[in-house]
Parts: C-alpha cells; sequence; structure tokens
C-alpha cells in the first residue's frame, strides 16, 4: 500500500481557506533550497510541501565569515538570509517546482511592512497557493524579528499582507518571545490561516582553544537549531494551539516518529523538519513511510483520526 | 518530467558502506577503506560521513577509488581533531558507515604537467590526483609539507618537514615547470599558493575547506566569494567546489 492515509488538509474554519497536503511533512525554509535540491536523497511523493529558502525583495548575499557553529544536539547558524530574491525565484525557481509537481509555501521576508506588501503582492499576482511569513529571523540586523514580537505591529504587518495575498496564509513565529499567546492571538484575528513555529532561538557559540600557553576564542551569535530546541518548540507549539483555533505546524528539533507523536500531542497539524535533514538527508521519507506503516498497522484510516486519538490520549 | 518521480536508483548518494581496512598512517592520522556501492567518484571529491553523537556529517576527501566487481574501495585519509574523528579511529573493519558521495565538482584534469602541493592532511586528494595523472601518463610532481617527522604521510616526490611549504614553491616551479598547478592545505597556504601562481601565471586549482551543514548546497553555511567576470558572488564549497580556480576567490 502506498502513503494515500498520510493525506490531511489545513483549514481555516473562519474563512475557509485551506491547504491540501500530500503527507504533513513539510521540509522546513532554509534547510530544502529552492526546489529539487534534495532529489538524489528523497522521493518528492512522500513530502507535502517544501518551505522555499526565505525570499527577501532584493538578491542577498548574507553574513560574512563563520555561518555555522556546531553544537551538542543542533547547531547555530548565521546564514543572513542568503537568497536569489522574489524575481529570480519567480524567473528561474519557480518553474521547476511547477514542472516537477512540487507543492510548496513561498517563505518570505522583509526589512519594512512595504517589502513584506509587495512580496505577498508578487505571491497573489503569480498564483502562489501558500505563503510562510517569517517576522522572527534572528539573524539579520533589522527587519522582521522586530515585527514578529509585539502584538500591535505584528497584527498591523499581517492585516496588510491579509489584504493583498488571498492564498494560505501561514504566521512563522519566533520563540525568542516572553508572550507567545498574545503574538498567535493577534495572527488569528489579523485572518492569518495558519501558525507555523518555532523559528531558530537565539544562541552563542563558544569555542576556547588553549594552544602554547594562550587562549584562543571564536564566538558564533546566531539562530540555534535542532534536537536540542525541541522541548521549547513542545512548549511552544502547546502555548499557542491552546490560544487559537487556526491550525499549527510545528517546527524545531524534529528527527523521530516519536517526535512527529509528541507534537501532535499538542496539537500540531502539521510538521516541518529542518536541521535533521543534514544528518539524514532522506529523513522526510523514512518518517512519511514510518509514519503511514504505523497508521496501517494500527488501524487508523486518516491521518485526522490518528491526530484526534493522540491529542486525547 | 514525470521522470523525476521514478528516482534513478543509480542516482542514489547516500551509502551504508562497511569498513575493509583501518590503520594509523603517522602519529595522528589513519587510513580507512569503505566497501560499498559507490560507482564511481572524480579525483577531488570528498564524502561525508554520519558519525556519532554529530549534528553534522563530517567531509573528508577521496584519497583513493577502486572499482570491485559491482562494488567499490573508497579510501579517506583523516586526522584526529575532535569527536567525530575520534569517533572515526574507535571503528572497527566489518563497522558500518554511512556517507553522502559523490560530493563537490573535483578536480579539472588538463592534459599538462602538474605540480601538486599538499599540506598535512592536504596530501590526501593530492595521493588520488596522483595515482590518476600517472594512469593517464600526465607529468606531475607531489611536494608536500608536515610539521614533523611523525607527521609525514608517505606518497611525495618530495617531502618537507617543518616550516612551510610555501617557501618551496617558487623553487620548484623554476625545476618543475608545471603548467598547471594543485593544492589542498589550510587557509594560509591556499593563500600563499595562490599568490605565487598568479605571478607565473599558471592555471591553479585549489581545493578549500569550510564547515559544512548541508553538504548538497542547500544551506549556503559553507560558501565563499568568488569574482567571475568582475561581479562577485557566493559560491558553496560544498557544491561549486571544493575545488576552485586560482585568481578568482576574495579570501576572508
Ligand atoms: C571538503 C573537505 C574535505 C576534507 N577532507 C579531509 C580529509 O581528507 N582528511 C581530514 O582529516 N580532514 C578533512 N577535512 C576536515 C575534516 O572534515 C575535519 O577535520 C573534521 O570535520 C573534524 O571533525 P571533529 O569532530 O573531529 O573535530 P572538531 O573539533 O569538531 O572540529 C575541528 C575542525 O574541523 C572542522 N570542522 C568541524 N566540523 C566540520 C564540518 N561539519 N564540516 C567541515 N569541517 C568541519 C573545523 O575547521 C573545526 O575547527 C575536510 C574538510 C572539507 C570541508
Ligand atoms: C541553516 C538554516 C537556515 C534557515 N533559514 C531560514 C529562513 O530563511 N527562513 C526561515 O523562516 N527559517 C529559516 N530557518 C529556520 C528553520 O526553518 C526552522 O524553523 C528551525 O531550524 C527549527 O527547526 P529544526 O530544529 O528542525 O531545524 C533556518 C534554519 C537553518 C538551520
Ligand atoms: S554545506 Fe550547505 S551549502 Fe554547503
Amino acid at each position: 500500500m502506498g502513503i494515500e492515509n498520510l493525506k490531511t488538509t489545513l483549514k481555516n474554519e473562519k474563512t475557509g481557506n485551506s491547504l491540501i497536503l500530500k503527507t504533513p511533512l513539510i521540509g522546513a525554509s532554509g534547510t530544502w533550497g529552492y526546489n529539487v535540491e534534495y532529489q538524489d536523497y528523497v522521493d518528492y511523493k512522500y513530502l507535502g510541501a517544501i518551505s522555499t529558502k526565505g525570499i527577501t525583495l532584493e538578491e542577498r548575499l548574507g553574513n560574512v565569515g563563520e555561518r555555522i557553529f556546531e553544537v551538542f544536539g543542533g547547531l547555530i547558524n548565521r546564514i543572513g538570509l542568503e537568497n536569489v530574491g522574489i524575481e529570480a525565484f519567480i524567473s528561474d525557481k519557480l518553474p521547476i517546482l511547477k514542472e516537477n509537481n512540487i507543492d510548496f509555501l513561498l517563505n518570505i521576508a522583509g526589512n519594512t511592512i512595504e517589502d513584506y506588501e509587495k512580496l505577498a503582492l508578487i505571491a497573489q499576482t503569480n498564483n502562489i497557493k501558500a505563503l510562510e511569513v517569517n517576522v522572527s529571523c534572528p539573524n539579520v540586523k533589522k527587519g522582521c524579528l522586530e515585527f514578529g514580537l509585539n502584538p500591535e505591529s505584528l497584527y498591523f504587518l499581517i492585516s496588510k499582507i491579509r489584504k493583498v495575498y488571498e492564498g494560505f496564509l501561514i504566521i512563522k513565529l519566533s520563540p525568542n518571545t516572553q508572550d507567545i499567546k498574545s503574538l498567535a492571538t493577534a495572527v488569528e484575528s489579523a485572518g492569518a490561516d495558519c501558525i507555523s513555529a518555532i523559528n531558530t532561538l537565539r544562541g552563542l557559540g563558544v569555542k576556547i582553544d588553549y594552544i602554547n600557553n594562550k587562549f584562543y576564542k571564536k564566538t558564533v551569535q546566531g539562530g540555534l537549531s535542532g534536537t536540542c530546541i525541541k522541548p521549547v518548540a513542545l512548549y511552544m507549539v502547546n502555548q499557542i494551539s491552546s490560544a487559537v483555533k487556526i491550525p499549527v505546524m510545528a517546527i524545531g528539533g524534529i528527527s523521530k516518529l516519536s517526535d512527529l507523536f509528541e507534537f501532535m500531542a499538542v496539537g500540531a497539524s502539521a510538521f516541518q523538519i529542518g536541521t535533521a535533514n543534514f544528518s539524514n538527508p532522506s529523513v522526510i521519507e523514512d518518517l512519511a513511510i514510518e509514519l503511514s506503516e504505523f497508521m496501517q498497522k494500527n488501524n487508523y484510516k486518516t491521518f485526522d483520526d490518528l491526530k484526534k486519538d493522540i491529542k486525547n490520549g | 518530467m514525470l521522470s523525476f518521480f521514478l528516482r534513478n536508483l543509480d542516482m542514489k548518494k547516500e551509502f551504508i558502506g562497511k569498513i575493509e581496512q583501518i590503520e594509523k598512517i603517522s602519529s595522528d592520522a589513519f587510513k580507512m577503506v569503505i566497501l560499498s556501492d559507490l560507482q564511481s567518484v572524480k579525483c577531488g571529491q570528498f564524502i561525508s560521513i554520519l558519525c556519532e553523537n554529530k549534528t553534522l556529517r563530517r567531509p573528508f576527501s577521496i584519497a583513493d577509488f577502486e572499482k570491485e566487481a559491482n562494488q567499490s574501495l573508497t579510501t579517506i585519509l583523516f586526522k584526529i581533531k575532535g569527536q567525530a574523528t575520534n569517533y572515526l579511529k574507535s571503528l572497527k573493519i566489518g563497522d558500518s558507515v554511512d556517507f553522502l558521495a559523490p560530493l563537490g565538482n573535483g578536480f579539472e584534469i588538463d592534459n599538462k604537467k602538474a605540480l601538486l602541493i599538499g599540506a598535512g592532511i592536504g596530501i590526501a586528494p593530492m595521493l588520488f590526483l596522483k595515482k590518476e595523472l600517472n594512469k593517464r601518463n600526465i607529468e606531475n610532481y607531489l611536494i608536500t609539507g608536515f610539521k614533523s617527522r611523525q607527521e609525514v604521510i608517505k606518497g611525495s616526490d618530495r617531502t618537507i618537514i617543518g616550516g612551510t611549504v610555501l617557501d618551496y614553491i617558487e623553487e620548484e616551479i623554476k625545476n618543475q615547470k608545471p603548467q598547471t598547478v594543485y593544492c589542498c592545505a589550510p587557509t594560509v597556504v591556499l593563500k600563499g599558493v595562490d599568490n605565487i601562481t598568479r605571478k607565473h601565471n599558471l592555471k591553479t586549482y585549489l581545493a578549500l575547506e569550510k564547515v559544512m551543514a548541508c553538504s548538497i548546497g542547500v544551506c549556503r553555511g559553507c560558501v565563499i566569494k568568488l569574482i567571475k567576470d568582475k561581479k562577485i558572488a557566493n559560491y558553496s564549497v560544498c557544491k561549486d567546489g571544493p575545488v576552485f580556480l586560482g585568481g578568482e576567490i576574495i579570501w576572508e
């Protein structure tokens, strides 16, 4: 048997907007590239969608210097949103997604409200079905994080985007906040269809070497991701799903079947997998097969049935 | 493009290999030979090994490759650094190794006399290249540098012990009169070689190192800047590299 049992629909009951996913497993932004980059490792039929690398209005070269620092159970990155820019995305990357029938979320980031509005309008004009708005990148000096940490400015920003974009609107939240519930509520009341969480946590990597009686220090400040952030992600997803009715996509340290169950238990309707792809580039395929087999073996006809049972368990 | 969904199994790039041989080759370096289904590789390409308790895979240059019926033997040489290389050292014959391969672009091979330069464990890809050049009857000369006698890995035409191999490049360019230069070494040496060979107008291939996360070009963790046709752009060491042309690299 195939993996048809993994099909699921995310729906905003209020607006009726929905997103159909072949499987609830999505490649997280920044770890999956733009389209077919993983084709040597994953059969894309197991993939619910790709979240594209964060796209900005203009091309960006990203940060200078060390961009990756490994820590126990994860890594710190300071890529700084290196991306091809929306124009090149539409002309070079989008046709490949279409040709190969790959479902995707266009992940966007900006410095100003106008940036986000322009990007959303381009998404609308190009009939892009799902938009994931990054209001939570900790690696750029100004912009997205500022919007993402204040309920009022977040509400304002999302209302503006909602006016120009009619597709499935997902807001990606930052964990670097005291009050995730108010942010989630602001997102919902501004008309978004879904929340994805979490983005990376702020972190500092420090390495001290002692060579020839001298200390050498190296530091890398950026966003922490990987299995080590899972408890934070579970906490955040739990808080968010208890505050809003719109569906929640869980992100943060997911790498195995039990992780999916744990996030379902706190209200997740779909999953994004990021850092785990780096150690196991076929992790999404593996998870899809394991999840589907578990469901068949235990007589769950649909993913929604499974979700319900785990949540009520 | 429906064919895309019928994943071509020959294209598969993740392998579970089996260790055929693991041995100490110098005071701080080991040789590991892995039997797997990997079908073909190019000199200068690398593999990326999953190591216990590590989020990130670790890249190692291919130091030799031989087909064996339907399978192959891939050799790497690794120097002990931290946890991952200590883990590799702890493995035994018969243990399995999960690796991605072949990765990166590899060296272009011109039909011209070549000077090969390696510093420390940078000798690894040079040994593979030397073997390939010999096979093709392309004249070549490998000079390497090591910090001490205990660290020397065999296989060079000339070995410099102590000091820096950089001090001998001018001399070998004069002696050997190469038309192409290849180098794998720490950044300071690569940069030095780049400067020297530019003066002599020699085509130079430099194999770079950067910390890698995805190793397939998507995360942009390993990028460097190149200048081509007066335009500066980012290139990934893992996919666009690790081999870049001398004269094009903007050193950080
Ligand atoms: C293309 C390429 C080819 C290489 N070929 C060889 C080889 O043939 N033989 C060999 O001994 N070494 C090679 N290296 C270096 C080797 O990957 C590192 O020595 C190894 O990753 C160290 O891991 P560790 O956990 O033992 O040490 P750590 O203490 O974790 O790191 C020591 C140093 O290794 C480097 N390093 C750490 N993590 C990574 C990573 N994920 N990706 C890349 N570099 C990292 C960093 O410079 C770091 O400072 C190569 C590196 C690259 C990029
Ligand atoms: C190298 C790297 C680059 C990332 N780039 C982006 C990005 O461009 N936009 C974004 O919204 N999130 C980005 N993220 C965050 C991930 O999408 C994800 O939210 C985070 O890594 C947590 O999930 P994980 O633990 O599964 O990796 C990036 C993460 C990593 C590791
Ligand atoms: S390691 Fe990800 S782009 Fe090179």
